[in-house]
């Protein structure tokens, strides 16, 4: 079994799925899952899988290793971004290089975040670039 | 003028910079200077509201200032707090009927002390363990975005680092005095794209402390009390781009800055173009250039042509953070709203203790902004000379 960072952030693994909720009243979407919703203050909130692609809304490269809580195997500078994915904007690591473009494509991926004491790794998400 | 007119009448601030001793010390300092200020004792004081965001409680300043039994208020609004501070002071003074108040700022942060863990923000460890809790990466997402949307070239950032230390370098009290060029600030070490090295600010210590005066009282106590026309607190409404957000709506953006800085000038009845000398959060670069935006002072996008301009220098159409702002004294959090309150407050009074805008400006403007997604501005003005 795969193991993640937290399960709750996670609708399936394969294929790799968020789970946001999303309001009955004004259908917000929001990430991570919660039990009420922030934009209208409705309490009728469900679970539910957000999409996968999207585009870049934003990002910076994280040049310096952040303190704790922050865990690693070992530290490489690395991207985090927002990316639009249509019903919520989402925060999360945009893999595979330190410079990107507002705009461009990325899908959604599972990706090692650190390895446990005990030999296995731990995955999070991020977004790999689409085209 | 009315009864209902609450006036600044004295001022005191300690030098802002690292510092070793205990945090009292620094807002005693403060407070002894500002009464001095306004001839006036701890004794005349009839209400008090201090703010830190360390562990100390400053209500008991009392212990130091003297037993006299009034009421004292803690603040604790994060980056917000000396704006809270002096709103709730105000607030108090129209409601109990207090002539004299005093309010105190200070905070004493050692190195690094901005860390901050995702359960005091309701968020899963996971937000801290994958590297996402880092103040430093959201203010460059924000600016980031923000560069692009008003098609705006990141040198921008590098004009606001020049300008900062400009005027520190004029300044007494200010903690970072080294002038830097614009192509220094952007070569430094990138911290996260686009921002330098040089182009945040960083924890520290310092406190500041105003004396408030109702109605005719002020105009016994100094020869020009500034009136505070306005002050306002405002939270975030959907759309607000806030630190520490896993998520973001996809509507039109908003800000609570937009809303103080919009409710400020209504009460006051001015126009953010009426402005002659201000202060906005600059926690980073790119944070002042946003909050020029969304004060209104500014239109978005008409920024990096201002800064090029020198719009914002001393002899400028709309002098900016002249004291050197966050980025060049620091955020010692409890005191660095009161910190710009007390600069543009001094610029009205024709008495700056750095560079003074010419030209006897009456209207001038603070706007503070921190976590979770709030912002407390103020309308300064002084009579016409």
């Amino acid at each position: 079994m795969t193991r993640l960072i937290e399960d709750a952030l996670f609708a399936s693994t394969d294929p790799v799925m968020l789970a946001g909720s999303v309001c009955a009243r004004c259908s917000a979407h929001v990430f991570p899952e919660q039990t009420s919703c922030p934009m209208c203050t409705g309490v009728d909130v469900s679970r539910v899988a957000l999409p996968t692609t999207g585009v870049v809304w934003s990002w910076t490269t994280q040049h310096f290793a952040p303190k704790a809580p922050y865990r690693t195997d070992e530290f490489a500078p690395f991207s985090i971004g927002y990316v639009d994915l249509g019903p919520v904007i989402v925060e999360g690591w945009l893999l595979g290089r330190t410079s990107w473009t507002i705009g461009e494509p990325v899908r959604l991926a599972l990706t090692k975040a650190w390895t446990d004491d005990d030999g296995q790794i731990v995955y999070t998400y991020g977004f790999e670039a689409a085209s | 003028m009315s009864d209902d007119a609450i006036y600044i009448v004295g001022v005191g601030m300690t030098e802002f910079g690292r510092f070793d001793g205990e945090d009292p010390e620094l807002a005693e300092q403060a407070i002894r200077a500002s009464l001095a200020d306004c001839n006036l004792t701890w004794a005349d004081v009839q209400f008090a509201v201090g703010g830190t965001n360390g562990e100390t409680k400053p209500d008991n300043m009392v212990a130091r200032m003297g037993l006299t039994g009034i009421p004292f208020i803690t603040v604790k609004n994060g980056c917000a707090t000396g704006g809270v501070s002096l709103m709730t002071a105000r607030n108090g003074m129209l409601a109990e009927g207090h002539d004299i108040a005093c309010v105190v700022g200070y905070d004493n942060h050692a190195r690094g002390a901005f860390a901050a863990s995702p359960a005091r923000y309701g968020i899963g460890p996971w937000y801290g363990a994958s590297g996402m809790m880092v103040t430093t990466s959201y203010f460059a997402l924000k600016i980031q975005r923000y560069l692009h949307e008003y098609a705006m070239d990141a040198r921008t950032l590098g004009y606001v680092s020049e300008k900062a230390f400009d005027y520190a370098s004029a300044h007494p009290l200010a903690w970072r005095r080294k002038p830097i060029s614009v192509d220094e600030a952007m070569d430094a070490d990138m911290i996260n794209d686009p921002l330098t090295r040089f182009m945040f600010c960083s924890p520290d210590a310092g406190a500041v402390s105003l004396v408030l005066a109702r109605g005719s009282r002020a105009f016994d106590l100094c020869d020009k009390p500034v009136r505070l026309a306005a002050v306002t607190l405002r939270g975030r409404r959907p759309g607000s781009f806030e630190v520490f957000s896993p998520w973001l709506s996809p509507g039109p953006r908003t800000s609570p800055s937009v809303d103080a800085a919009a409710a400020a000038f209504a009460t006051a009845g001015i126009q953010p173009s009426h402005v002659q000398v201000a202060q906005v959060q600059d926690t980073e670069s790119g944070a002042e250039v946003m909050h020029l935006g969304e004060t209104g002072l500014v239109a978005h996008g008409a920024q990096e042509a201002g800064y090029r301009n020198g719009d914002y220098l001393i002899d400028g159409s709309l002098p900016i953070n002249t004291d050197g702002g966050c980025i060049a004294n620091g955020e010692p959090v409890g005191a660095s709203g009161l910190r710009q309150v007390h600069e543009v407050a001094r610029q009205l009074q024709g008495r700056a203790l750095g560079k003074q805008v010419p030209g006897r400006p009456t209207i001038g403007f603070t706007h503070v902004y921190g976590a979770p997604g709030i912002s407390a501005c103020t309308v300064l003005t002084t009579e016409g000379a």
